[in-house]
């Protein structure tokens, strides 16, 4: 029986287990690997033949070291700091007036906000271009009509023109997470608050949203996962402005490194460092969530 | 009667914002390349929709019709590989103890937090070792693997799946695996097709995986093709308007889709299965 | 068969005979033990082809209808840095590369510095030296080896609406004075209008106005690479296009791409001065501009002494690890030199041909209505002349033209000196190539 049991576990765990380990924790083990060695060149001019050494912490040095790999870290975390919160307050505030009693067409307006979600990254970044870029742009042109000159595209808006195209992707589909999570509070519980003569403002500010709390946590973690990994929408517009470039963020800038520019081991370092970053930032996020609830 | 007109003004508001590049999107495919450039884009200019679209599917050899066949392969083979997958072991997690399993959950819960870009570069590293890139199993296998699918189904099943019910089909000379089979994929059946939606819509909408696996254009999904269509524009220009269209005719199913599954996304999430 | 790799003794033989044109038919390196693979008589065999020149499937759809027993199969990939590349290093690393790759002239050493490209001296190719011109056939050329066929260039000319600069009431210029003046002039004829873009990302475009000044930005010494663009000429150029840019003479914003293309169907650009290449994205783009637009000599620094550039400008390289090198080579010689097949690839605009005496006669040498039924190419023809031949590219060409794209952009934005950004290139671009490993001078 016990051994009838563990054949069981070894049958239905096994084969994702397998796959776990070939697409998640070898990569990593071979990215660290990598990570630790570089390409030394001979003959003339450096054109011989080359060959890998052991090259300690260099690529992660050279990789902190680099202005452009930095900036591109912090770039990102500045776009998450301000586009997480603003795109999950719209995600709630959707959910909550969808869920209250005073909404009409429901179904039209949750189809509605949803969806964009169907709209892959790239392809929304490629629509979104065009709306973007002046000259052909109609809501520049719009914008102009009314006597205000908008450049979506330059040094200092690219970043938020950007996170417009994420929060235009995700807010309807993380509206529909913390709806979900909303239909689960049972109906009585509701009614019971109505019955004390609570308003639809105390309904929702002292009744909904703490219940949409996992919902909202959820959705978070899974946005700066997100963000971390922004690469389609920076690749898509690159051409079309000067103000973003091959090394924008740091996933197009370890996919350069890697295609670009053939620094393979630098890639790897940068990878790590990413992965490390963004469990560092949901697990803090995770925890800091969690004390609050312990208080 | 204050609050209606409130909450209808914001969600109107809010659905202009949503579906004016949809709209545009719309107008943009019954347009050429020069009246994409030249017209305002609110609006028609000389509308041939019919043969525009039907000038995507006929380019080069009907390439496009080819990308989309990609992109269901891709997310249909992988999504279902992934559902099944992710419900044994979150199953097994949930109904078997065994030494290692808060072990094997706590890594696999790792595996949820780490960008999903991070790996596809080593991964390609990999790959390249064994001679599998540039191949639908260079794309397919990875999308096999959900942890955040094991996570969802390990908490669904706890709750949802009746010891009693395990121990009367055991008593009955039930095999584990047939009670897998036939009476816990039952139960889950919710919990099944919300992993099965959430890896679809993310296969579907993958693009960097592909970009690094894939040089063979027969076999990209459609958002790789697309992207080349686009990056091709200056030297061909007919693909500016060749991009538009089929990027409408590409979004057309998947939205329909999103709108029609609504509810079971509801539905397999609401049972319980969002304790973070 | 193992990559033919430069050894000491070949490179410093090859400097030496560098600068000469190579020996055709003397090559010392034909060695029977190293012969290459070849295919059995009669085998069919199927070559992969990665380009993205426009119209390069009808040369290759000649070629398979002569040649059934190697075929071609063309693949179009994104040009450069955003696809081709990429893939092709990919392929490399993968060992499955296609047999036949467009790589641009700037790319050479890269691919040469990841081992990607075939010796083809091995499999005879300086017999048919004598086919290119010279400076072109240079490019592929390092050490005793040679590593691409090549195809075309870029000689640079103005492109110009004649409408447009009669309806400002400007005369075309012909100097970098009277292009400031034209510039002052078309701003003030016009608020809407400039007489061009300045497209501050685009590192060929700046090393080219770079390259017509006399700067001479990356050498071969001895076993180093040699960085020296930090120059006089590189900041005359860079001080120049500073001063129209603050001045709002010029519009900073990248060239060929959606917004840049609507102004230039709307006429609110003037001009544009790129290459012989062009004319193919101007007709494509703005089809109804046809007839409007003339072109003419870049403007001079100094008349007396005339002066012109190349942009871009590409080979077709057999990559290392193909199977049938010998028959990759063959097409590649062909596609190149065959008059039918470059017949073709003119009518399709891939660029100044690198084929010997290809443009008179050729479908170059037609009158064109997108260009008012003038014999535009001309002009590119006598540009061709006026270029100094003598310019060579890094191995980490693709990060010093970032790094300029950013560097220019921030002076830009900023309001700094375009000269210190230059600078900063510079040091960056000694750092890019240390990093790889390489030793580098400054000139």
């Amino acid at each position: 029986m016990r051994r009838h049991r563990t054949l069981a576990v070894l049958a239905l765990l096994g084969p994702f287990c397998l796959l776990f380990a070939g697409c998640f924790l070898a990569p990593i083990g071979y990215a660290l690997y990598q990570s630790l060695l570089k390409v030394e060149r001979s003959g003339p001019l450096g054109l011989g033949s080359d060959r890998s050494v052991f090259a300690g912490a260099a690529n992660y040095a050279a990789a902190l070291r680099d202005d452009e790999f930095t900036g591109s870290v912090v770039r990102v975390l500045l776009f998450g700091v301000v586009q997480v919160p603003l795109m999950i307050v719209l995600a709630v505030v959707l959910a909550l007036l969808l869920e209250s009693a005073s909404a009409r067409w429901v179904p039209f307006f949750r189809s509605a906000f949803f969806l964009p979600h169907g709209v892959p990254g790239v392809i929304a970044s490629i629509l979104w271009g065009f709306l973007y870029v002046p000259g052909i742009s109609p809501i520049v042109k719009l914008l102009d009509d009314l006597g205000l000159q908008v450049n979506f595209l330059s040094s200092g808006t690219v970043l938020w023109s950007i996170a417009n195209i994420v929060t235009w992707q995700f807010a309807g589909y993380n509206m529909l997470i913390v709806i979900a999570q909303l239909k689960a509070v049972r109906l009585e519980l509701y009614e019971a608050a109505k019955i004390d003569g609570a308003n639809a403002w105390q309904l929702a500010r002292y009744l909904k949203l703490p219940m949409a709390r996992p919902a909202i946590v959820l959705t978070t973690v899974f946005s700066i996962i997100g963000t971390l990994q922004l690469f389609s929408e920076p690749l898509v517009l690159r051409p079309l402005t000067v103000a973003v470039n091959d090394t924008y963020t740091p996933n197009l800038n370890a996919y350069t490194q890697a295609f670009v520019n053939n620094n393979y081991n630098l890639a790897a370092a940068e990878a790590v460092l990413l992965a490390l970053v963004a469990c560092v930032l949901s697990f803090g996020f995770l925890r800091l969530v969690g004390r609050q609830e312990d208080e | 009667m204050k609050y209606r007109i409130i909450v209808a003004s914001l969600l109107a508001v809010a659905a202009v914002y949503f579906l004016v590049p949809v709209y545009w999107l719309v107008l943009a495919a019954t347009k050429d390349t020069t009246g994409l450039f030249g017209s305002n884009g609110f609006w028609f200019a000389d509308p041939h929709p019919i043969r525009y679209l039907r000038m995507v599917l006929d380019y080069d050899n009907g390439i496009y019709g080819r990308w989309i066949l990609n992109s269901i392969l891709y997310a249909g083979v992988g999504a279902t590989a992934a559902t099944l997958l992710s419900s044994a072991a979150g199953y097994a997690l949930a109904k078997f103890s065994f030494p290692g399993r808060e072990t094997v959950f706590n890594v696999v819960l790792a595996g949820v937090l780490i960008p999903a870009t991070a790996l596809a570069l080593p991964l390609y590293l990999l790959f390249n070792k064994i001679g599998l890139t540039n191949s639908y199993a260079a794309v397919l296998i990875p999308c096999m693997v959900s942890p955040f699918g094991v996570y969802l189904c390990r908490i669904y099943a706890a709750a949802a799946v009746p010891d009693g019910l395990l121990e009367a089909a055991r008593i009955d000379g039930a095999g584990e695996l047939a009670i897998f089979g036939r009476i816990v994929l039952r139960v889950m059946t919710p919990a099944l097709v919300t992993v099965f939606l959430f890896q679809f819509v993310g296969i579907w909408n993958n693009f960097f995986l592909p970009l690094v696996m894939l040089s063979d254009q027969k076999l990209y999904p459609v958002t790789l093709g697309l992207t080349s269509w686009h990056g091709y524009t200056d030297r061909a220009p007919i693909l500016y308007q060749l991009t538009v269209g089929g990027a409408l005719l590409s979004v057309i199913p998947l939205m329909i889709l999103m709108v029609v599954l609504q509810r079971y996304w509801r539905s397999g999430l609401t049972q319980g299965s969002l304790k973070v | 068969m193992a990559p033919a790799k430069l050894t000491r003794r070949t490179l410093l033989t090859g400097t030496a005979a560098a600068a000469g044109l190579a020996l055709a038919g003397c090559s010392s390196s034909t060695d029977e033990a190293a012969a290459p693979p070849s295919r059995k008589p009669g085998e069919k065999i199927t070559l992969a082809f990665w380009s993205w020149v426009p119209g390069i499937e009808k040369s290759v759809d000649l070629w398979n209808s002569k040649n059934p027993e190697v075929q071609v199969k063309l693949e179009k990939v994104i040009a450069g840095n955003k696809g081709a590349y990429p893939k092709m290093f990919a392929a490399l690393k993968a060992g499955n590369p296609p047999d036949l790759g467009q790589v641009e002239y700037q790319q050479i050493p890269s691919f040469l510095l990841e081992e990607g490209l075939t010796d083809l001296t091995k499999l005879g190719i300086n017999d048919h030296a004598g086919k290119f011109v010279d400076w072109q056939w240079q490019q592929g050329v390092f050490g005793d080896g040679v590593y691409a066929v090549p195809q075309a260039s870029g000689p640079m000319g103005m492109y110009y609406r004649e409408d447009r600069f009669k309806a400002w009431g400007v005369q075309p210029p012909t100097t970098w004075d009277e292009f400031e003046t034209a510039a002052r002039a078309i701003r003030k004829a016009d608020p809407k209008s400039y007489i061009c873009s300045f497209p501050p990302t685009s590192g060929g475009w700046f090393s080219a106005m770079s390259w017509q000044a006399g700067a001479k930005w990356f050498d071969v010494r001895g076993d180093d690479w040699v960085v020296n663009i930090d120059s006089e000429q590189t900041r005359q150029v860079a001080t120049y296009w500073e001063k129209l840019i603050r001045a709002d003479l010029v519009k900073p914003e990248p060239d060929q791409q959606s917004g840049w293309f609507a102004e230039v169907q709307a006429g609110t650009i003037g001009c544009w001065v790129a290459a012989q290449w062009g004319d193919a994205i101007l007709a494509g783009n703005a089809a109804n501009t046809s007839g409007k637009w003339r072109v003419a000599q870049m403007p001079q620094w100094d008349l007396a002494k005339p002066a012109s550039s190349n942009w871009g400008g590409s080979s077709t390289a057999v990559l290392n690890g193909s199977k049938y090198p010998k028959e990759a080579l063959e097409f590649a010689l062909w596609l190149n030199t065959d008059p039918a097949s470059v017949d073709l690839l003119i009518q399709g605009g891939y660029g100044w041909p690198a084929a010997k005496d290809a443009f008179s006669g050729s479908a170059l040498d037609k009158p064109s209505p997108f260009f008012g039924n003038a014999k535009y190419n001309e002009v590119f023809a006598k540009s061709d002349q006026l270029i100094d031949k003598s310019w060579k590219w890094i191995p980490t060409i693709s990060d010093t033209h970032r790094h300029l794209g950013d560097a220019i952009t921030a002076a830009i934005a900023k309001k700094t000196s375009f000269a210190d950004a230059i600078a900063t290139v510079q040091q960056q671009t000694v750092a890019d190539l240390t990093a790889k490993g390489l030793k580098v001078a400054t000139a």
